[in-house]
């Protein structure tokens, strides 16, 4: 009763804290939208294209281009614009469609597009190979016309558009793609990726960063006049630990609402996925105690706080997914427990996992959790006496 | 003006005595910028091993095997020969192979014959990337293939007579492409992750000066610290330029080591040091009009700490502190332009890249010295009632 009691009155002061709201409430929904705009495009290549003349033919390579599935493309206004675009790391390459394209086809001269690209980077290279096929697959067509006129007679345009529908019910030799591997060891792009990971980030940062409210508390001698009335130890960590727990929870709950319901986030098996709340909000609540035992200052805590929760959620793949890290990172990341979190979630939401598959990442977890409150509690008990 | 300078020394001793400026203005942003130079240390070397089944041994599949090793493709792909079509699923699920090119028998036969046999690209979801590499590369080697093919049938669609097929065939089977993709030089250096996180991290954490300095300058009043400056005879416009100068030499210390840290540790690309150097002091002094801003805006500590968290954390989501913003929507990559640390970060990008002195950055160092006389214009409105209240 008397936890109760130390929970609800350490609860209420938080939630006076506009500045602690905004952290809880506003800002992870900020950043989900951010991340998840950005996390998305790992299986396309961004490619630019300036268009300097091409005419019909050139229209025909920007349909196809538009059209392919290995390539995003954005339009530019000059090689210039595109040159820089590159440089910036917006894009992996470029290509640029020469002036009177249409006619040298028509004169059946051969035709170059320039792709630009930054030699020292292989994605580059990649992305250049991708545009390279569409321009030989529009090219081919060029050829059949070109060889037609020579070959049969009658006009470049009608044999152009007659290659056109040849094409249509030819044989081609196909390149087929067989899936050796549909279960992915990823989270989905966007959305399911950001609303997931940064619950994993946040959840655990503002924990951390609300163990200002414990120095706060032991400055302000609160703890002290507990300790007066016939209150014991035990049952102030446990009040404290059950303010942690509710804003964690509350916390987890909004994102999941919030991105169910304005992201279409689909959460994966409801069974599991709340036993992976739970374990994390204690992961988080207790993480938060030890660090407001250890902070000795409010400054500490909210300089520190964050920083060691962004550094520790970089690291666990909240910000990136960890397959596109290197290996040594990839274990290295494995040191917090964000990364067992992410693994789980994305065992939920990526290969339709159940609490049984989550199961291991879940007792880490909880391990994780154990560790901290133990610690938490030997450091509350120092504090209190 | 003496008084300016007292109180900027005393405002940088005390911040120096507390450990958490050192964290936060030195510690941190390296730290993090080391640790994002790391786990992007292998994104821009995209490089993948590819299984190849050779079950035709015919012509064709000599010429496509061949066609992998050619000289530009060498950063790209390393081939690993593989017995048969099952052991290359079995390969690229185990992972061993990024992906698989599975050849298969009778392909140089069917591909002369009216039957063309279909290559098969083995991929996995997880490595999207190297399946769609390879579709790539292979395509562009059946697109000849297939132009010879449609050439001779669009001959003969467009009256050529059927008894020639043969010969067009032969004829065909010596044609290129007319449209050919020709490689240019960039002529920029390509962006490494640590020349953009570096400048990225240092920014974002000169902007957390704004809390602390407006925090601390509502620690200050409630301590009656101000009002004893004011019994002094100095006014609240030197007051005000203590705290600026000492906001500002706070800033430009932590920006110039860490550029000069990431520089010699982690090769960081900070360009032109007098472009570089006039970057940062631009951006510091966008940074102390915002917190003369946020002192002229709360009334309280409370207030104070509630807008610098607002404006730090939006400027630095905005700006592209957070996430690396070449691969955000363009409607972000506007977005970022209307915040200083936008502009600055893409100075420092565009010096990285682009290189170029002073000049190759006037138009950030315009933007972001207009904002910030923007944000002091409204702050000198507003930051000295917050002295003399």
């Amino acid at each position: 009763m008397i936890s109760l009691a130390i929970a609800r009155s350490s609860l209420m002061r938080l939630l006076r804290d506009r500045t602690a709201l905004l952290f809880i409430v506003v800002l992870p929904i900020v950043i989900i939208v951010i991340v998840g705009a950005t996390v998305r495009g790992f299986s396309t290549w961004r490619v630019g294209l300036v268009d300097m003349g091409g005419g019909s033919a050139g229209r025909e390579i920007t349909k196809a281009l538009d059209g392919a599935h290995d390539l995003a493309v954005t339009r530019y206004a000059s090689e210039r614009a595109l040159a820089t675009a590159i440089a910036r790391g917006e894009l992996s390459a470029g290509a640029i469609l020469p002036p009177r394209l249409t006619q040298a086809e028509r004169a059946g001269r051969p035709a170059k597009v320039a792709l630009l690209v930054e030699h020292a980077n292989s994605s580059s290279q990649a992305a250049a190979a991708a545009i390279n096929s569409v321009v030989s697959a529009v090219g081919a067509r060029v050829q059949a016309a070109q060889f037609a006129t020579r070959h049969a007679g009658g006009s470049f345009e009608n044999n152009l558009a007659r290659a056109a529908s040849v094409e249509r019910t030819l044989p081609r030799v196909e390149v087929e793609t067989l899936q050796a591997q549909r279960a992915s060891s990823t989270l989905p792009e966007g959305f399911s990726y950001s609303a997931p990971t940064e619950l994993v980030l946040f959840v655990f940062l503002s924990a951390v960063a609300a163990g200002a409210a414990i120095v706060e508390t032991r400055r302000l001698g609160i703890y002290e006049r507990i300790s007066a009335a016939p209150v014991r130890q035990r049952s102030i960590v446990a009040g404290e630990a059950l303010n942690y727990l509710t804003i964690a929870l509350g916390q987890s709950l909004l994102i999941v609402l919030v991105g169910s319901v304005a992201f279409g986030v689909s959460w994966g098996d409801p069974f599991a996925a709340g036993v992976l709340l739970l374990t994390w909000s204690l992961v988080g609540a207790s993480a938060g105690m030890l660090a407001g035992t250890l902070f000795r200052t409010p400054e500490q805590a909210s300089a520190v706080g964050p920083v060691l929760g962004i550094s520790l959620g970089m690291l666990g793949g909240c910000m990136w997914p960890l397959s596109i890290v290197t290996p040594l990172m990839r274990q290295l990341g494995h040191i917090t427990p964000q990364a067992w979190a992410v693994d789980a979630w994305t065992n939920l939401l990526s290969r339709g996992g159940t609490l049984a598959t989550i199961f291991p990442d879940v007792a880490i977890l909880a391990a994780f959790a154990a560790a901290f409150l133990v610690l938490a509690t030997a450091r509350m008990r120092r504090v209190l006496t | 003006m003496n008084a300016a300078f007292v109180i900027a020394r005393k405002d940088l001793r005390q911040r120096l005595r507390d450990r958490s400026a050192i964290v936060v203005g030195l510690v941190a942003p390296i730290g993090i910028a080391a640790v994002m130079s790391l786990a992007f240390r292998g994104i821009d070397t995209f490089h993948f091993t590819l299984g190849v089944v050779d079950a035709d041994r015919g012509p064709l599949a000599a010429a496509l095997v061949d066609s992998l090793h050619q000289p530009e493709l060498a950063g790209v792909v390393t081939t690993r020969p593989l017995p048969s079509r099952t052991l290359a699923i079995a390969e690229v699920r185990a992972k061993k192979v990024a992906a698989a090119l599975v050849i298969p028998a009778g392909f140089s036969a069917g591909a002369e014959s009216g039957h063309p046999k279909a290559l098969a690209a083995v991929t996995s979801v997880d490595n999207a990337l190297a399946g769609n590499t390879t579709e790539s590369i292979v395509s562009a080697f059946t697109a000849q293939l297939n132009a010879d093919r449609l050439s001779v049938a669009t001959a003969l669609a467009s009256g050529a007579a059927p008894s020639d097929a043969r010969q067009l065939a032969s004829l065909a089977a010596q044609l290129r492409i007319p449209i050919s993709a020709v490689d240019r030089p960039l002529g920029a250096r390509e962006l490494k992750p640590i020349s953009y996180f570096a400048p990225a991290m240092a920014i974002f954490f000169l902007l957390f000066m704004v809390s602390f300095t407006a925090r601390s300058f509502f620690v200050d009043r409630s301590q009656g610290m101000i009002e004893r400056m004011r019994v002094a005879p100095v006014r609240p416009v030197e007051i005000l330029l203590g705290k600026a100068l000492s906001v500002f030499v706070y800033g430009v210390v932590s920006l110039g080591v860490i550029a000069a840290v990431t520089t010699a540790a982690f090769g960081a690309n900070w360009g032109s040091p007098v472009a570089a150097a006039a970057l940062c002091v631009a951006l510091t002094l966008s940074v102390v009009a915002l917190t003369a801003l946020v002192i002229g805006l709360a009334r309280t500590q409370r207030q104070a700490e509630a807008i610098s968290s607002i404006l730090v954390f939006g400027l630095a989501l905005l700006g592209g502190n957070f996430v690396f913003l070449g691969a955000a929507p363009p409607l972000m990559r506007s977005l970022a332009l209307a915040t200083p640390n936008g502009w600055a970060l893409r100075g420092f990008t565009d010096l990285a890249t682009l290189g170029g002195g002073i000049g190759a950055v006037a138009t950030p160092l315009l933007a972001v010295l207009g904002i910030t006389v923007v944000v002091a214009a409204v702050a000198a409105r507003l930051a000295p009632r917050a002295v003399r209240s």
